[in-house]
């Protein structure tokens, strides 16, 4: 898979006019169209119809366009989504490889029915269950078309018989295992820390970019929006600070010339840290993580304002 | 096996005579001699050839002798690492239970060809990556070389992570759960450590080791680590039984004794509960006490006699 900027995939309820019409000014790097639990069961055609004009709004300003659809509902779901412009879709609930493989198989029935290239579709897997956690291994190599993966919080809680609580983090575990394993299959996990993924606040960009940093630094990659308010603190946590960024351009220069010595173990000036091969590899990472990150923002800083000149 | 007591170790480059000549006079249990990231690409033949005079002179302070490996060419690295004296191959960024079968198999040669008894040397398996992680517990049971395991922590694996190292709480929960759980179903001592908050980075922070140490101590961890020589002692004293800790032990297992005859399962002691399982921590703190002092002993004669060789100018 090549690699992929999506630190904040904003949700946006389908039938929510308004909201769909904004959903491009907030910079996110995806946006969500949510058919799912947003949308009363009667209402699910008209939201479904609502796609053909919601997927190009949504991706005027440069982001990714996913729609979650209904598991139980999928074929029909994946029939009204599948169109040019879709990156891909999200997928609540499932337990197992063969429900990914159904997945799978009608979205692959629909590439070739709209004409667009075969594999081009991604899926990001929300878990909401025990037993698709303790699955999660072979759903996660179930398709290679899976990208990212998060926890449903709310239902999974449900589906546990957990009454939530801010006080306290009921997914220390949960959580870990999907960061590990997702990452062990080389997929993004995504979420946010304890409680807003069970308890989201929207008006505090601090309280926001601190508990997406937290999450950051225990392993997640990207982050599930429920509100606009959350994609500017979210991006934020995810880029390095210029402070940062120097220091690790400072590691990379002194263990060049380290290496340039015939030694791999270099002290770091005016601290009692080694530089070594990981150490020096990190900053490398790191460096380039940023200047993917700069230009995913130049190119969707574009697309703005090549949409704002046509008059939007 | 008498038990290992492995508190204090300095991981160095190979290839750094400074280190490696001096690496004696620190008083470690072990010693950990690296072929893979401190050493540069350019020098791995060249640290290939040091292995014998680094065995020689890390015994020389009575200290066991691992050697860390380059986990990308073992072939290379196993036949000049298993000679005479080594204790342990440690093999970094472990992936796989294939890995760890291939690694056997090179051992097993190496120690045919050098004539060391098959089965001496142990093998350390490193878990840094996430798929590590995701693969432990095939990983630890994959050779009867391994005998101990620990979850996976540090800077590959908060690379792979994607985490800043210092963060103030425990990115790491999930991981040292995980490689707990597995060395406790297989029967391996558990070499992890508790999570201590550290921002800092500072490698050589003695009081942050020696608190470590102690904390680790009381949830009856035994092992430790260290890249900077100011971790050795806190670790060395930390880790061992204070003469209270044993004193009291010896009076609950007599205790304890006392009440089994009489055909209680439990008892009173002072107002604290003593029963088997009391009992049991007991005598486990008596003989770790015992190990440590025996280890104690064998590096201080060792050193004696080095320091009495330098002395002598040779």
């Amino acid at each position: 898979m090549e690699p992929f900027v999506r630190r904040s995939h904003l949700i946006v309820p389908a039938l929510d006019e308004t909201q769909v019409e904004a959903s491009w000014t907030h910079d996110a790097d995806a946006v969500v169209l949510d058919l799912t639990d947003a949308v009363p069961d009667m209402d699910k055609p008209r939201a479904r119809d609502v796609l053909k004009m919601a997927i190009p709004i949504a991706a005027r300003g440069g982001a990714e366009v996913f729609v979650h659809i209904n598991r139980a509902l999928a074929y029909a779901d994946i029939a009204a989504a599948v169109q040019p412009g879709l990156k891909g879709i999200v997928v609540t609930g499932t337990e197992n490889a063969a429900d990914v493989e159904a997945i799978d198989t009608t979205l692959v029935a629909f590439e070739k029915k709209r004409g667009l290239m075969h594999g081009s579709l991604y899926i990001i897997i929300m878990l909401d269950s025990g037993k698709g956690l303790w699955q999660i291994r072979e759903i996660v190599n179930a398709s290679p078309r899976i990208c990212s993966i998060g926890l449903d919080e709310g239902n999974l809680c449900r589906h546990m018989g957990i009454v939530p609580n801010a006080a306290f983090d009921p997914f220390v575990y949960a959580k870990g295992r999907l960061i590990i394993e997702s990452r062990a299959a080389k997929r993004q996990p995504i979420g946010i820390s304890h409680p807003y993924g069970l308890f989201p606040q929207f008006d505090d960009a601090e309280a926001i970019h601190t508990l997406v940093l937290k999450g950051k630094n225990t392993g997640f990659a990207g982050v599930m929006c429920s509100h606009p308010a959350w994609v500017e603190p979210c991006h934020r946590a995810f880029t390095p600070t210029e402070e940062r960024l120097e220091f690790y351009r400072e590691t990379r220069r002194l263990f060049a010339k380290g290496i340039a010595m015939g030694t791999a173990a270099i002290p770091y000036p005016g601290t009692t840290m080694m530089i070594d091969v990981p150490v020096d590899e990190r900053a490398r990472i790191t460096l380039e993580l940023y200047d993917r990150y700069a230009a995913r923002d130049a190119e969707k800083a574009a697309t703005v304002k090549r949409a704002r000149a046509s008059g939007f | 096996m008498a038990r290992r007591v492995r508190r204090s170790s300095l991981t160095m480059p190979i290839n750094t005579p400074r280190f490696v000549e001096r690496s004696w006079t620190r008083n470690c249990d072990y010693l950990n001699f690296d072929f893979e990231d401190s050493v540069p690409q350019s020098q791995k033949p060249y640290a290939r050839t040091l292995v014998a005079k680094a065995i020689k002179h890390g015994q020389m302070g009575g200290a066991d002798i691992n050697l860390r490996i380059n986990c990308s060419y073992p072939e290379a690295d196993v036949p000049a690492a298993v000679l005479p004296g080594l204790m342990q191959i440690n093999f970094p960024k472990a992936e796989t239970a294939a890995q760890m079968r291939h690694l056997d198999r090179l051992i097993t040669e190496a120690e045919r060809v050098q004539g060391i008894r098959p089965g001496t040397v142990r093998i350390g398996a490193n878990i840094e990556t996430t798929l590590g992680v995701a693969n432990s517990y095939e990983i630890a049971s994959a050779s009867p070389r391994i005998d101990a395991f620990a979850g996976g922590t540090g800077y590959d694996m908060s690379m792979d992570m994607g985490v800043e190292m210092f963060v103030g709480f425990d990115q790491f929960v999930y991981n040292r759960g995980e490689g707990a759980l597995v060395a406790m179903a297989l029967g391996l001592e558990y070499t992890g450590s508790v999570y201590m908050p550290d921002t800092t980075g500072n490698v050589g922070n003695a009081e942050l080791t020696r608190q470590r140490a102690e904390a680790n101590r009381q949830v009856g961890l035994r092992a430790g680590s260290g890249l900077h020589p100011n971790t050795v002692e806190p670790q060395n004293i930390g880790l061992t039984p204070t003469p209270e800790e044993v004193e009291d032990a010896k009076r609950v297992l007599a205790f304890f004794e006392q009440i089994d005859e009489q055909g209680e399962v439990e008892g009173n002691l002072d107002g604290r509960l003593v029963d088997k399982y009391e009992a049991a921590r007991a005598a486990e703190l008596i003989e770790w006490s015992e190990a440590c002092a025996k280890k104690d002993a064998l590096k201080a004669k060792c050193q004696a006699r080095a320091r009495e060789l330098e002395a002598q100018g040779s």
